[in-house]
């Protein structure tokens, strides 16, 4: 094969991989979300941890991205804070996966 | 309860970081809507048309050192950072480089917690070669002093106090840890103080997400109003909404 067009693959496959990975290192910084004084990563994890807890109890203890711990009164207002921001950002992310899948 | 940055922006003879800070401060007032101190000289401050909500505070900054920059040793006025518990006008607040550009409100949740002091321990490079963080350059663990949130509690305050400590005997903790760099580096004056009053144990209150950096080997071809576009051998990329530290001084000049 023409050697200018391996190189040019190898561009936009290193192109395409920075992108890739700046754009869910974006991801993750928006998913950083304040609630009650201590800091969350609105990721699949938390999320899945609240929705269990919240099965099993009305007010249960979590650790912050700082390993403190936070009572949880209201499981239901946190529950919608962290998916609504961690669809916000799944959704940035999907936009930007789209356009990056139209350049391959 | 009062939130605001402040910045420390210092001309040299060889970069005009006043055209750094106007970027900084045009993203702040449009990102984070929150009013701005600017710590500067009176020679800089000539620069600085008159912003609403920019307070500027003139002083006279030390000019003994230097920082490595593309291959030669350039004069860096780093020094006054360690006063920033007292230049601040504000309960909270968030330190900021002013090559630090802020594309994004995500700083904003960090003024909202209980955290006192945060600082970033991690970086991410963007332009994905890792050129940031070199091996062995200290026995201990840096953390950046490029972003940082504080509040005025007591614990800050002894915090700023060490830094200054820290700042005024630097030789002796630059051998005691081993430090690489000859000059003075806030980064190191931060790690030193929070390692010494944590009682010399590794403690995990930093912000949880890596700070995003463009190397200083990177061109900055343009910025816009949400975006940095860079070069680096042929090759141009884009960074769009994400908050980042660039460390080429040349391009404010050029957007």
């Amino acid at each position: 094969m023409d050697i200018g067009k391996l190189k040019k693959y190898s561009d936009l496959a290193h192109d395409i991989t920075v992108t890739k990975r700046n754009s869910l290192e974006k991801m993750r910084s928006r998913q950083i979300m304040a609630y009650n004084g201590r800091l969350f990563r609105a990721d699949a994890q938390t999320i899945n941890t609240v929705s269990t807890l919240k099965a099993h109890a009305k007010e249960f203890y979590v650790l912050d991205t700082n390993e403190n711990p936070c009572l949880v009164k209201d499981p239901d207002d946190f529950l919608k804070k962290l998916i609504e921001r961690n669809q916000e950002t799944l959704n940035t992310l999907s936009q930007l996966h789209d356009s990056l899948q139209r350049r391959t | 309860m009062t939130t605001g940055v402040l910045l420390y922006c210092f001309d040299t003879p060889v970069t005009a970081y006043h055209k750094l800070a106007l970027k900084s401060i045009e993203l702040i007032q449009k990102n984070l809507k929150l009013p701005i101190t600017v710590v500067t000289d009176h020679e800089t401050h000539r620069h600085f048309p008159q912003f609403a909500g920019v307070t500027y505070i003139l002083i006279k900054q030390q000019t003994k050192n230097f920082r490595f920059y593309r291959g030669q040793n350039v004069p860096w006025y780093n020094m006054e950072r360690a006063n920033a518990y007292d230049h601040s006008l504000y309960d909270t607040t968030l330190l900021l480089d002013c090559d630090y550009l802020c594309f994004t409100s995500n700083l904003l949740e960090l003024s909202k917690s209980e955290h006192d002091f945060l600082l970033h321990d991690k970086v991410h490079d963007i332009s994905g070669v890792n050129k940031i963080i070199g091996k062995l350059e200290a026995t201990l663990p840096i953390v950046w002093a490029t972003v940082v949130m504080f509040k005025k509690t007591e614990r800050v305050k002894m915090i700023f106090d060490m830094i200054k400590h820290v700042q005024n005997n630097y030789e002796h903790f630059r051998n005691l840890y081993r430090i690489k760099f000859k000059n003075y580096r806030n980064d190191y004056a931060f790690a030193i103080a929070l390692h010494q009053l944590d009682g010399q144990i590794a403690t995990p209150k930093f912000i949880p997400t890596p700070m995003n950096m463009l190397p200083h080997e990177f061109d900055v071809l343009e910025t816009t109003e949400t975006s940095v576009v860079y070069k680096y051998n042929k090759k141009v990329n884009v960074i769009t909404d994400t908050d980042v530290h660039v460390l080429d001084k040349e391009f404010a000049s050029v957007g």
